[in-house]
């Protein structure tokens, strides 16, 4: 699959009009160093054989050099800026996930009632609004009226305290870090929390509904034992689904949130290759999405065999 | 968003006790009717509708002024789209101040920096995001479908085939994948349409295919073979019409998707270009003037929110009408 996604973005890069040079160097740029440039890159051997030579170079691990940051390797450019997006799509996930499954849980247990009602408008919405405009309001409200958090940037937790201002120790980075990250993660985690509360509140229902439910329930078992005991357990599968689903809605989405906070990471870095038209810095971050998503893909498998044992994958075939 | 086995259940409800009558007079009905009528029933499906309609009338009437008629509607009887003003740039709503003026009935959600009337703006940047929302999510439909059904019918290398292909376009986030598609081919607005619509490919070859596994195996599809229909009939007539419902339900839903794909699209500015009015563009315009006048970046997401919204309950909607398990 990951030959397949280096083959499909090597044909998209490939079919851009302008050259990424030309861009770099500027006009009046005489033709002899553009000529220099562009061998040097190898931009001027026919499309085979620079095909073959890059996915030579992506089995070795070689993503080439990014054209837009004066040659400095493509896979050093990522993963400058990939613990960036981890870190917001983690912790986007982690307030999904704690926020999600017990408030769809709840609105499962208490089907029809206000709290249903309640969660599901709120779900409703947090599925129709653009992530990106929440990130607007977010800024308005907590950074421009209520002064609160700040409009832009991230810290990582692990920065050292001289190159963070403000910050005298580890313990006033990681704090400066959790500031810089709470506006960000509101807008990028809303449309996961809504989009995985309305899985774990129908998965739920159909749990719910189920005659060993009944059973349990006929057998003097408390609602809360049967609720956390047999139910949650059962209706996590579709949300598991969903959950790895929305990774790459997330990663996307990450684009956006970046944008809007002005952080440095993936998404903003591609912003800036496709501007650019950096061919291998282009190719090199879509690469890494699709990496991101097989992880993701192969953690969602392994979490199924753990919530329901039943499921194994020694025949390979799946 | 009630569904009958719920609401029959919950007789106190106030939804539910029209609904157990109703459920009386829609029982012999079957097909389109039977669901038209529990669409009819369903009060928030309703509202989705109505949500839809209105926003469709809209983009319609916009389409044709803008494309036919060269804005002569909008710049007789109210305001140019596109056109600059002069003194009257970042007005607020009408009845609020800010250090450019108050803001009046004449521009009632205020203006943007270039003078324009913004809810002007935002009412031609409809026909953008239901045009490429809807033809969009068909060309998706249409794609994936057979994509789907050649894949789940026929099986074996071509199955094989077919489905790593669409895991690969499904890997790749769809922003960025529309994103690349948009700068190798220009930021035009038919190329943003066949971008978000390959994206939304994989979503439906998915769906029909593992529809297609289930209805594969039925009696009367045996039979037809056992006759002699050819495949391409069969899978024509027999088993696409039989996976219809789910398409339906998850179409409706993906306009919805798609409507915030373009926005965000247009937000970075790969979607359409300036000063065509389009409600991405017009909040990545507003970011620049978040602290003098917030209600610049508040109104175009209403926008981008109630029609989403329609999108969503009225999916949501169907969802529950077509359920088979909601039939019994």
């Amino acid at each position: 699959m990951l030959i397949g996604i280096a083959t499909i973005t090597f044909l998209l890069v490939n079919a851009m009009p302008g050259d990424p040079v030309r861009i770099m160097l500027g006009p009046g740029t005489d033709q002899a160093t553009i000529d220099a440039v562009q061998s040097r890159y190898g931009l001027d051997q026919p499309l085979y054989e620079r095909y073959f030579n890059y996915m030579a170079g992506v089995a070795q691990g070689d993503l080439g050099n990014s054209i837009h940051y004066n040659g400095v390797p493509v896979t050093e450019k990522i993963l400058e800026r990939l613990p960036v997006t981890l870190l917001l799509v983690a912790s986007s996930f982690t307030l999904a996930i704690s926020m999600a499954v017990p408030l769809g849980a709840i609105a499962a247990r208490r089907q029809n009632k206000a709290t249903d009602h309640v969660s599901r408008i709120i779900a409703l919405i947090g599925v129709s609004t653009p992530s990106f405009w929440i990130g607007l309001m977010l800024i308005i409200v907590f950074a421009y009226q209520l002064n609160v958090f700040p409009s832009s940037g991230l810290i990582m937790p692990w920065a050292h305290p001289s190159d963070v201002p403000q910050a005298a120790n580890r313990i006033e980075v990681l704090g400066s870090s959790l500031y810089h990250l709470v506006l960000p993660t509101i807008t990028l985690g809303t449309l996961q929390t809504a989009a995985i509360m309305r899985i774990q509140r129908s998965s739920m229902l159909e749990v719910l509904n189920r005659d060993y439910i009944t059973l349990a329930q006929a057998y003097g078992v408390s609602s809360r034992t049967v609720l956390r005991k047999h139910a949650l357990r059962n209706a996590q599968l579709p949300v598991v689904t969903i959950i790895g689903i929305q990774l790459t809605t997330a990663l996307g989405g990450a684009v956006l949130t970046e944008t809007v906070f002005s952080i440095n990471g993936m998404g903003t870095l591609i912003i800036t290759a496709v501007e650019s038209q950096d061919y291998p810095l282009i190719m090199g971050v879509t690469l890494f999405f699709g990496v991101i998503f097989v992880v993701g893909v192969l953690i969602t498998d392994l979490l199924y065999a753990y919530l329901d044992p039943r499921i194994t994958y020694g025949g390979g075939d799946h | 968003m009630a569904t009958p086995p719920e609401t029959a259940e919950m007789g106190d409800q106030p939804v539910s006790s029209s609904a157990g009558e109703a459920d009386e007079s829609i029982r012999d009905l079957t097909g389109w009717r039977y669901t038209l009528a529990q669409i009819k029933r369903d009060r928030t499906a309703r509202l989705g509708w109505y949500i839809i309609s209105v926003v469709s009338v809209v983009a319609i009437v916009t389409y044709v002024d803008s494309q036919l008629l060269n804005y002569y509607i909008a710049d007789t009887f109210w305001y140019h789209p596109e056109r600059d003003a002069e003194g009257t740039a970042l007005l607020p709503p009408v009845g609020l101040e800010n250090s450019y003026g108050a803001g009046t009935w004449s521009h009632p959600l205020g203006t943007d920096q270039r003078g324009r009337d913004l809810l002007v703006r935002i009412v031609y940047g409809t026909r953008i995001a239901i045009q490429v929302g809807v033809v969009a999510t068909g060309l998706g439909v249409i794609v994936g479908t057979i994509i789907g059904a050649v894949s789940g019918y026929y099986g074996g290398w071509i199955d094989d085939i077919l489905q790593r292909t669409v895991e690969t376009v499904y890997a790749i986030p769809f922003l960025i994948l529309v994103i690349a598609i948009m700068s190798a081919f220009g930021r035009h607005l038919w190329i943003a349409i066949v971008g978000v619509g390959i994206v939304t490919v994989p979503i439906f070859a998915r769906l029909i295919r593992s529809e297609v596994l289930k209805v594969r195996e039925e009696e009367y599809i045996e039979a037809a073979k056992a006759i002699g229909v050819k495949d391409r009939h069969i899978l024509a007539r027999h088993i696409i019409p039989n996976s219809f419902a789910p398409v339906l339900v998850q179409g409706t839903l993906q306009i919805g998707v798609n409507i915030l794909i373009v926005a965000g699209l247009s937000f970075l500015g790969f979607g359409v270009q300036p000063p065509t009015p389009s409600w991405g563009q017009i909040l990545a315009d507003s970011r620049g003037y978040m602290l003098p006048n917030p209600w610049f970046s508040i109104f175009p997401g209403i926008a981008i929110l109630v029609t989403v919204m329609g999108f969503n309950l009225l999916g949501d909607g169907l969802r529950d009408a077509l359920d088979p398990r909601n039939n019994g």
